[in-house]
């Protein structure tokens, strides 16, 4: 199906040099002696580049079958990672590639949104917030409370966050998925 | 007092100035007729058609004006000296966060002043309004030198459709113009959004509209306030026989994209059978004006 310019609103999916997108923002501009355009920002959904594009109002593009689904993250096999859409427990799963920064973050049963087009998954969406367990980081000075300084802590997952001297190894903490930061012990 | 008072005042407050602007450059405020004979030739502005007087057995199809700018020059040849206006004016097929079916423009005309001298002009206003950044003036081929590294005076259609093709858009467009309008829209908007006032002039010569053309230019320009189109202005074409090609060639092109079309407006020429006298004239959009300005 095709969608004409005049369609276009923000989240709409389309098919662009044959990459599914997203439309993050679409403005009309009416030269005052020039005919009407509409200059559009998408966010390409496999490479998650943005791009910008002008197109003459009338302009249509092919809609792209996107759907974003909430599944629990099973496991991996160390090629691939494996996830179920709880309702109906269809399988999917997504090579480290596509998983992108996905991978620092999920533990088993965690639930993220996978992004799936023509049914097949391409991008994980983790959790704003997830609990990790640290298992690797120097020991912080005696009496440092206030996490004033910091050092670097390996977490359970692998990835590398800087956390405040008093946390310790075993401990759990809450990171942001979006930033890589520390937000606090859980 | 309340917010929507308190707007209406700051608006009233802005057009008292620029009327005192006027005034005191002794510019003659008129009035022209918003109905008019015939639609606009103009390729890319469609007039909202209306019916008058079927009750009484008179009934006739006129044009709501698109800008006062035709009725204003009939004055302009017949002696007004330097004029202004300011109007609701209206068109149709208009939409889009910054364009709407009718606005208000505030038109005027200097005698024996040249574009450059126009511009200045409207620097005056703007500083009269309390408008005091810094200007940019810039030609149209400098822009696309320095925002798009592109020379756009030189490229004909062929070169302008790889030029859009090498970035990902269409190149199904008819004319250079269309095509120039693409690019300026596509790279050099968004970069001169940072810019709080910008003349662009020298547009090229397809784009000329009604302005005087020298070599491959025509001595138009254009307002941007912080990217957003606010003016448009010419150094005026002055012959009869000029306007009757300028809109020729626009109803030509009307005809070729299966737009409604419309006969010259021969009573027009006839009124400017003497010419216009050497002068310029710009449009500014007041909303959009009135937008950027905290008085």
């Amino acid at each position: 199906m095709n969608y004409s310019t005049s369609q276009f609103k923000n989240g709409m999916k389309l098919m662009l040099d044959g990459n599914p997108c997203s439309i993050v923002n679409n403005e009309i501009v009416k030269p005052g002696k020039g005919q009407a355009f509409n200059r559009v920002k998408f966010k390409d959904l496999i490479t998650g580049k943005t791009l910008e594009k002008t197109y003459k109002s009338g302009e249509s593009l092919e809609g792209a079958d996107v759907m974003e689904l909430e599944m629990q993250y099973l496991y991996t096999d160390g090629e691939k990672w494996h996830f179920m859409e709880p309702e109906s427990f269809e399988q999917f799963d997504l090579s480290e590639e596509s998983m992108g920064s996905a991978i620092n973050y999920l533990v088993e049963q965690d639930n993220c949104i996978v992004t799936l087009w023509n049914n097949n998954p391409i991008t994980v969406v983790p959790p704003i917030q997830v609990i990790l367990e640290v298992i690797d980081t120097d020991p912080g000075l005696k009496g440092d409370t206030a996490g004033t300084g910091g050092k670097p802590a390996t977490l359970n997952t692998g990835v590398v966050v800087q956390v405040p001297l008093f946390v310790g190894i075993g401990d759990k903490v809450k990171v942001d998925t979006r930033t890589n930061e520390y937000s606090g012990r859980a | 007092m309340s917010e929507v008072k308190k707007n209406l005042v700051r608006y009233q407050d802005l057009i008292i100035k620029i009327r005192e602007f006027f005034y005191s450059h002794k510019v003659t405020e008129v009035k022209t007729p918003s109905l008019l004979l015939s639609p606009t030739t103009d390729v890319y502005i469609d007039s909202i058609e209306v019916k008058v007087n079927q009750a009484i057995c008179r009934s006739a199809e006129l044009y709501l004006h698109t800008s006062p700018e035709l009725e204003m020059k009939r004055l302009l040849s017949k002696g007004s000296g330097d004029i202004f206006q300011i109007c609701q004016v209206y068109r149709d097929n208009e939409y889009g966060k910054n364009n709407s079916n009718e606005f208000t423009m505030l038109e005027f005309y200097r005698i024996d002043f040249d574009m450059h001298h126009l511009m200045e002009n409207i620097v005056d206003l703007l500083a009269a309004l309390g408008k005091t950044e810094a200007i940019t003036k810039i030609s149209y081929a400098q822009a696309f030198f320095e925002y798009g590294n592109i020379d756009i005076l030189n490229s004909d259609l062929k070169g302008l459709k790889k030029i859009a093709n090498s970035l990902g858009l269409s190149s199904n467009y008819d004319w250079a113009e269309d095509l120039q309008t693409l690019l300026f829209v596509h790279l050099i908007e968004p970069k001169i959004r940072q810019i709080p006032i910008c003349f662009i002039y020298d547009y090229p010569k397809e784009q000329a509209a009604l302005a005087k053309i020298e070599g491959s230019v025509a001595h138009r320009f254009e307002l941007y306030l912080n990217g957003v189109e606010v003016a448009n202005g010419y150094q005026e074409i002055q012959t009869a026989n000029e306007y009757r090609d300028r809109f020729n060639t626009e109803i030509y092109k009307r005809e070729k994209i299966s737009k409604q079309i419309s006969l010259v407006d021969e009573e027009f020429l006839k009124d400017i059978k003497d010419g216009l006298p050497n002068c310029s004239g710009v449009a500014i959009g007041i909303e959009r004006l009135f937008s950027t300005i905290s008085l």
